[in-house]
This record gives structure tokens, C-alpha cells and sequence, in this order.
């Protein structure tokens, strides 16, 4: 009976710091809300809190796989490129092949599925190189990755003539992108982006491999001598991170009938943002993905009350700048304090 | 004042760590223009009095007097100023520019944000050219060897006008030629009004180069005399070692079985072709001094080096990589607990189960309860002193955070446990329930290999001792018969 009691003792800790951070940022969008319900019109509708969340779909699943590589001390710059270059390269394999005098109207004319395949295996190269690179030559990740964004952006213009590609195009392509759950703005992406996080949160949460993620971060040398395959894990969350990419990039074409070249262009600073938001850590070992959820939703609240207020759009960059600035600051200021 | 006998005079001196003395009511002298050796084993409070003199460390009383005047440095580069140089073992040169910029470096005369060539460049070039002629001026430093770069550093001391330099192992990765070298410019030192202070674990080099010898003990002063008072090395090492009361060892009952582990002929880049085998339920211990390789020895093993050579472990092949390693059933303690063994940032549930994922979860899921009754046991088992499991680890005391890596260690269940300088930097207490952790393991058949730097450690544990010096294995002694700790100093200062 003693002992038991004893035991039960030294289990009950108090909330662990991510817990912590992922609640008082809760709080931080309860209030930045409140302030927008008040000030904006119209902004407590039911119509608009769910756009809240469903405009942002294509950013967040970005997160989830930079969140992760930020875990284990990594960046991933490349995703945005990894965009662009999926989405173009899905509408080029599906362009009947032949039936144009215009470069740009001509593509291989696979089936749509088949073309699906081979652009998700596209993008899984991409997170091959990366995973080259930086867990096998052990090249800084940020240097990396700035290189294969230009990469792969650069070669969706190649492939583009630096516009973009959306004739003779099957109808079944333009399926995915605009299914929705009838009588609602709520589209597939957006339930693929919920399905995602839940997965990831179990996965963080849950699994050994989610477990391994931190223990990276947390020392890396350390994980090593822990019998921890390194380089093996690295290279599965960078592919993993790619193939997030490419799945967006995939569904961005099909909502647009379109591969553009100019396609997600700073959205890898935004995925960025919205983890650090989240209190995510770039010194790795820290950070959660419920954490990064609440930064995309706290973003969203902000840049959409400036349009809901008519602020010119010219201000959305300062206005986003604002806010981390802030948001990171609080953090620093409540961590500190419980710190004491 | 400058005219005193002594240069420093040490008073009373003490240094208190937390829960221990690492420098003990120590007064000696030293004086002008001599040679001045300091020696003792790890631990012995070296390192701590030069800290003390250099500036890294306060004092927690006593008194030091330099040239006669109160001398309490609160800097390293205070301590410059003032007249103490140091030639630490990790040199403070920078590689990337030229010998002429690292001489002045910190010290640059400008104008206007320029850099000005002054009397003092042409003054360190001078001095450099009467030490070491071969070394030009605008050659980049990383191109030189170490001993080069140490000339270099002895060379900003000298001109400064240091009375004193202290030189932290010169000779620890320098070649015999180049030592030579070394030693003719120490004397030359010594003729141009400087005093060295010199620490080294060689104890030749001290008859070789010393006027005066102090020896340190367990944070106390032993001895002061002149070297050449000193008969030979072992009287130096009876006054290194004194009356130690080594715990009695108890040698173990009946033949020990078949040897689980066999290195043959293993070398890289610090060890020299070593060969051994370690049987099962044996405490075998790798004794020697900082440098000897007995890290590398453990990293080599544990496949975290590069070696040529072959290890068998259970008649197998041991593949060279960590995570092959634990799969066979090998786990390391390693050297450094808090950059390779602890997850500081994670709580102590984080890190207990880490070697071994596989116990605690189903089909890649983590079994929270069972992940939290293994860390209960261990905190159990090992009195690990924390008020919760969830606590980070980085936040216990140096012998608590010890025994949480040695918890990841026990509960990857292997069948031979490397522990590198298990007990370094932790308190009695929790050293003699490490040792008694150490005799029970071994009792259930596992294997213990334990790579130490402190004979005592090693004596009263060991079944067998391997004497490491220089990267390789000097002798091989059955602990209980015929092991004798003179003998052991000996052969791991060098001596043949």
C-alpha cells in the first residue's frame, strides 16, 4: 500500500513545458479572437470561423512535416518549390501528348492516377536528395534545403516556359481539388489536412518512431550512442516531408485545373512561421503539432480580421511580421516566468 | 619587488565545490626564475589550482601572493596583465589567420579601425625568431603543427612580459622530437627571467626539466622539494599515491567461463594494435592516464570509431555501428554524461527506456503504463532522488543524472556493459552504490568493462586489469595476487 502510494507520488509531475506553451498560445488565440469579434464586423460568424481554418489547409499540412524536421533540429525550405514542381509535373503527365502545336498543351497523357503515382514519387525524390545531403554528408540542413527549393521551383518554370500548364487537360483532373461535403465550403483538403493532423498527433504522441523524433533533437549524439539509426530517420521525415508537399501540390493543380510555376511562393516560410508560432523550438528536441495547429489558426485570425477591417492587402506582410514578433515574445515571457 | 625570492606564494588556499574540497588548506611557494613541476594523479586538485591561478576559478579562501602583491585575477586575460600565461591543452590559437594576427590578437593596435604595425609586432617577431626561425610571420596558423602553435602561444607570453607561464601538458600530443625542442625553449625561458610552472603525467620529464617538484593528493599539498632531492620515480609516485586504503578486493569464487569478447590486433587512429578477451560475469577495468585511449578504446568497440582489426562478441562478428552493437547486447556509459549520455531537456520517463523501445511498446505504440512502471523500478532499484519521473533530467545532481544513464543502459538488457568513467564527478555516496550495483551485475553474469582514470576505482572492483599508456596495452594483471599500485604508476607514466 505504501509503496504504492509512493509510486503514485513520484508519477504526478506538473504539465510538461510543450503542454504548457500549447495552452497559454490556446490563450493567446481565445484573446487575439475576442479582440477580432469585437472590432471586426461580422467576424464572430459561424461562416467565417470555419474559413478560419479551411483557408489555411494547404499550409498546415506543410507544417506537420517542418514541425517534425524542427523537432529534430532540421529545416525543410524546400516545400513551397516541392509545390509548385508536383502540381506541374501532375497536369504534364496528364496533357494528351501530341495534340497541340503549343509546347505548353502537350504533355504524356497518363491517366490521372498513374499520373498521381509518379508525381508523389517526384516529390519522395526530393526528399531523397534533401535526405542525402544532410543525414548522409551531413551538410547543414538550411543550406540544403534553400538549394533544392530553387531546384525544384526552377525546374516547374523549365517545365512551365515560367507560366503555367492547364490545356487539354481530363476532366477527371480537376475532380480531387474541388470535391466537398455538400452545402458547405468544406472541401477533401481539408478533411486530408484534419486526417493528417490526427495521425501526427498520435504518431508524436504515441508511437516509438514519434518518441525518436525528440530524442534527435534533444541530443542527437546522444541518440546515437542510444543505438538510434540517425541518418535513417532523418531521411524517412524529410521524404515524409516532401511527400506532404506533393500531395498539396497535387490537390492546389486540381482545385486551380492548373500547374502554375509561381505556385506556394513563400508558403515554406509561412509553415515556418506557424510552428515557430506554436511554440515549436529551432534548437530541436521541443515543440508539439497541436502547437503549430493553434500558430496557423492564431495567423489566420489576424490576416483575416486585416481584410475584414478593408487594411490593403499591401499590409499583410507587416502585419504577419507583427504578430511572430509578438507571439514569440509572449512565449519567451511566459516560459521565463514558469521558470521562475 | 620584483626582487623576492619567491615569484608566488601560496597560503591556505581552498576551493570548495558543492558536497566536496577540491582543494585543501594548500600553501607553497615557487620560486623565481625556476622550473616548478606539479604533479599528482586525477582528481588530486591539479587542475583546480591552476584554474584558481588563471582566473577561471574564485577562490573560496586563502591567499596568493604574486611578486610579493595581493593576486586575486578575476579573468584569464586579467591574470595576463598581471602576469600569469597559460598554455592550456586545448591551445588558444586561431587557425584560420596568419602567425602575426594571432600574436596580436586582442591586443591589435588601430587607426581609425586600421590595424597599425607597431613596435609590439616587430617586438613578437623578434622573440619569435630567436625560439623558433622556421615559423614566418604571415604563414597561417593552421598550417602549422601543434607544437608549433604551442611556440606560438609561449611566444605572445613571453613578449607580454609574463613572470609566469604554466604550460597544462605541453607534450600530450606533441612528437618526441618536437619535445625536445619544447625543452630546450623552457630553458631558455628559465635563463630570461620566466617561471614555469609545468604539469604532466610523465613523470621522466620532470627529472628531465624540473628544479622544484610539488606534489597534490586529494585537493592537498604533499610535498615542495627540489628535484634533485628526489631519489627516482618511485619514491615520486609513493608521494603521488600515499597510503591509499584501496577497499579490499575479494577475488571471485571458482574458474571463470568462456570469454564473450575478443578484440584482435585492434588499432586506429590512437590505439595501437590491442588484443584481449573478456569472459562472461567478469569486471574487467582499462586503467590509465588521461590520453592512454581508453575512450577510444570504448568508442571502438561500441562501433562509434573507426578501427582496423577484429572484435567477436558471443563467437559472432561485431558489426561497427551503436545501434548493431545493442542489438547484440553491448551498451555503453559513455565518457561525457551530459553531451553523449543524457537527454537533458527530456524528463527522466524520456529517458530511461530509450536503449530499448522494443520492451515498452506493441507494434510501434508506446505502452504508457509499462513505460512508466520500468522508470519507477529503476528509480527504485538505483535510489535515484527526484521527486517525480517527470522531472527533466538535466535538472538532478551530477551522481543522479549518472544513474539515469546507467538505467538506459541496464534496461537495454545486455550481456556486456562499457562503462566509461562511471564514477567522474559524483559524490561517495553515490560512487559506492554505483560499485555495489557494478558487483551485483557482474554476480548475475553479465560482463563489466569499465575504462577508468582512478586506480582506486579500478583495484577495488576489477577481476582483472589492462595498463593503457599511449594508445596501448602495456600489461595485463589478475587483480588480488601479484597487483601492487607502485607497479601500476609506473607502467602508465611510461615506464618500462
Amino acid at each position: 500500500m505504501e509503496t504504492n502510494q509512493v509510486r503514485k507520488l513520484l508519477t504526478s509531475g506538473k504539465l510538461s513545458d510543450e503542454s504548457f506553451l500549447t495552452l497559454f498560445m490556446i490563450g493567446v488565440l481565445v484573446v487575439v479572437f475576442g479582440i477580432a469579434c469585437i472590432v471586426v464586423p461580422n467576424f464572430y460568424q459561424p461562416q467565417n470561423m470555419i474559413n478560419l481554418i479551411t483557408n489555411n489547409w494547404f499550409v498546415i499540412i506543410l507544417g506537420i512535416g517542418v514541425t517534425f524536421l524542427l523537432i529534430t533540429g532540421n529545416f525543410d525550405m524546400s516545400v513551397g518549390g516541392v509545390i509548385a514542381l508536383t502540381g506541374v509535373l501532375s497536369v504534364y503527365f496528364c496533357q494528351g501528348a501530341n495534340v497541340s502545336q503549343n509546347a505548353l498543351a502537350n504533355g504524356l497523357g497518363l491517366p490521372y492516377g498513374v499520373a498521381i503515382g509518379l508525381t508523389l514519387l517526384c516529390a519522395a525524390g526530393v526528399g531523397a536528395i534533401n535526405a542525402f545531403f544532410i543525414a548522409g554528408l551531413k551538410v547543414p540542413s538550411i543550406i540544403v534545403t534553400l538549394g533544392t527549393m530553387m531546384l525544384t521551383r526552377g525546374v516547374a518554370q523549365v517545365i512551365t516556359q515560367g507560366a503555367q500548364r492547364n490545356t487539354s487537360l481530363p476532366d477527371a483532373f480537376g475532380v480531387l481539388g474541388n470535391l466537398s461535403i455538400s452545402g458547405t465550403s468544406i472541401k477533401l483538403s481539408v478533411l486530408v489536412m484534419l486526417a493528417l493532423i490526427i495521425i501526427a498527433f498520435i504518431f508524436e504522441k504515441k508511437t516509438v518512431a514519434g518518441r525518436r523524433t525528440y530524442l534527435i533533437g534533444a541530443n542527437p549524439e546522444a541518440a546515437r550512442l542510444s543505438g538510434i539509426n540517425v541518418s535513417r530517420h532523418l531521411t524517412a521525415l524529410y521524404i515524409f516531408s516532401a511527400l506532404l508537399a506533393g500531395i498539396t501540390g497535387v490537390l492546389l493543380a486540381s482545385e486551380y485545373k492548373s500547374g502554375m510555376s509561381g505556385m506556394a511562393t513563400g508558403y515554406e516560410f509561412d509553415a515556418l512561421v506557424i510552428a515557430l508560432l506554436g511554440g515549436v523550438s529551432i534548437a530541436g528536441g521541443f515543440g508539439s503539432v497541436l502547437g503549430m495547429f493553434v500558430g496557423a489558426i492564431i495567423l489566420s485570425v489576424v490576416t483575416s480580421s486585416a481584410t475584414g477591417l478593408l487594411l490593403s492587402p499591401d499590409w499583410q506582410f507587416t502585419l504577419k511580421g507583427i504578430v511572430t514578433f509578438m507571439a514569440i515574445l509572449a512565449q519567451r515571457f511566459a516560459l521565463d516566468k514558469r521558470k521562475g | 619587488m620584483k626582487s623576492t625570492e619567491n615569484v608566488l606564494e601560496i597560503r591556505d588556499l581552498v576551493k570548495d565545490f558543492p558536497g566536496v574540497r577540491a582543494v585543501n588548506n594548500v600553501s607553497f611557494d615557487i620560486k623565481r626564475n625556476t622550473v616548478h613541476c606539479l604533479v599528482g594523479e586525477n582528481g588530486a586538485g591539479k587542475s583546480t589550482l591552476i584554474k584558481i591561478l588563471t582566473g577561471a576559478y574564485a577562490r573560496t579562501s586563502g591567499k596568493i601572493l604574486l611578486n610579493g602583491e595581493e593576486y586575486s585575477p578575476h579573468s584569464t586575460r586579467d591574470a595576463k596583465q598581471k602576469g600569469i600565461s597559460t598554455l592550456f591543452q586545448e591551445l588558444n590559437v586561431v587557425d584560420q589567420l596568419t602567425v602575426e594576427e594571432n600574436l596580436t590578437l586582442g591586443e591589435e593596435e588601430t587607426t581609425f579601425g586600421f590595424l597599425r604595425k607597431t613596435d609590439k609586432i616587430n617586438k613578437m617577431i623578434s622573440v619569435m625568431n630567436s625560439l623558433e626561425p622556421s615559423i614566418k610571420p604571415r604563414q597561417l596558423v593552421s598550417s602549422l603543427s601543434v607544437a608549433k602553435k604551442q611556440i606560438v602561444e609561449i611566444v605572445r607570453a613571453v613578449a607580454t612580459e609574463s613572470d609566469i607561464i604554466i604550460m597544462d601538458e605541453p607534450t600530450a600530443a606533441i612528437s618526441e622530437s618536437e619535445i625536445a625542442r619544447l625543452f630546450t625553449i623552457i630553458k631558455g625561458l628559465r635563463e630570461n627571467n620566466v617561471t614555469v610552472i609545468y604539469i604532466s603525467h610523465r613523470l621522466d620529464e620532470i627529472f628531465e626539466l624540473g628544479d622544484y617538484v610539488t606534489v597534490m593528493r586529494d585537493g592537498k599539498h604533499i610535498d615542495t622539494k627540489p628535484v634533485s632531492q628526489i631519489q627516482d620515480r618511485s619514491e615520486l609516485i609513493k608521494m603521488m599515491i600515499g597510503k591509499t586504503v584501496f577497499e579490499q578486493y575479494t577475488p571471485r569464487e571458482g574458474e571463470c567461463p568462456d570469454a564473450i569478447l575478443q578484440v584482435k590486433h585492434l588499432s586506429n587512429h590512437k590505439l595501437n594494435d590491442i588484443s584481449f578477451e573478456v569472459k562472461a560475469g567478469e569486471i574487467a577495468g582499462f586503467y590509465g592516464l588521461v590520453g592512454a585511449g581508453k575512450t577510444e578504446l570504448a568508442r571502438a568497440i561500441y562501433g562509434v570509431d573507426e578501427y582496423e582489426g577484429e572484435i567477436t562478441f558471443k563467437g559472432k562478428n561485431l558489426q561497427p555501428s551503436p545501434d548493431k552493437a545493442i542489438a547484440a547486447g553491448i551498451a555503453l556509459v559513455p565518457e561525457e554524461r551530459r553531451s553523449q549520455g543524457l537527454f537533458t531537456i527530456l524528463t527522466i520517463r524520456g529517458n530511461v527506456p530509450v536503449m530499448n523501445m522494443k520492451k515498452i511498446s506493441r507494434n510501434g505504440f508506446i505502452d504508457a503504463t509499462t513505460e512508466r512502471n520500468v522508470t519507477l523500478d529503476f528509480v527504485d532499484k538505483l535510489k535515484i532522488a527526484t521527486s517525480s519521473i517527470e522531472k527533466e533530467s538535466g535538472k538532478l545532481s551530477g551522481g543522479n543524472q549518472q544513474k539515469v544513464v546507467l538505467s538506459k543502459c541496464l534496461f537495454a538488457d545486455a550481456d556486456l556493459l562499457m562503462l566509461d568513467e562511471p564514477t567522474r564527478g559524483i559524490d561517495v555516496g553515490a560512487k559506492s552504490e554505483i560499485y555495489s550495483l557494478i558487483r551485483q551485475l557482474s554476480k548475475e553474469g553479465k560482463s563489466i568493462m569499465i575504462f577508468s582514470s582512478e586506480l582506486p576505482e579500478v583495484m577495488n572492483i576489477c577481476d582483472s586489469i589492462y595498463l593503457l599508456y599511449d594508445g596501448s596495452l602495456k600489461a595485463t594483471l589478475r587483480n588480488g595476487c601479484d597487483v601492487d599500485s607502485e607497479n601500476i604508476l609506473h607502467i602508465v607514466t611510461g615506464g618500462e
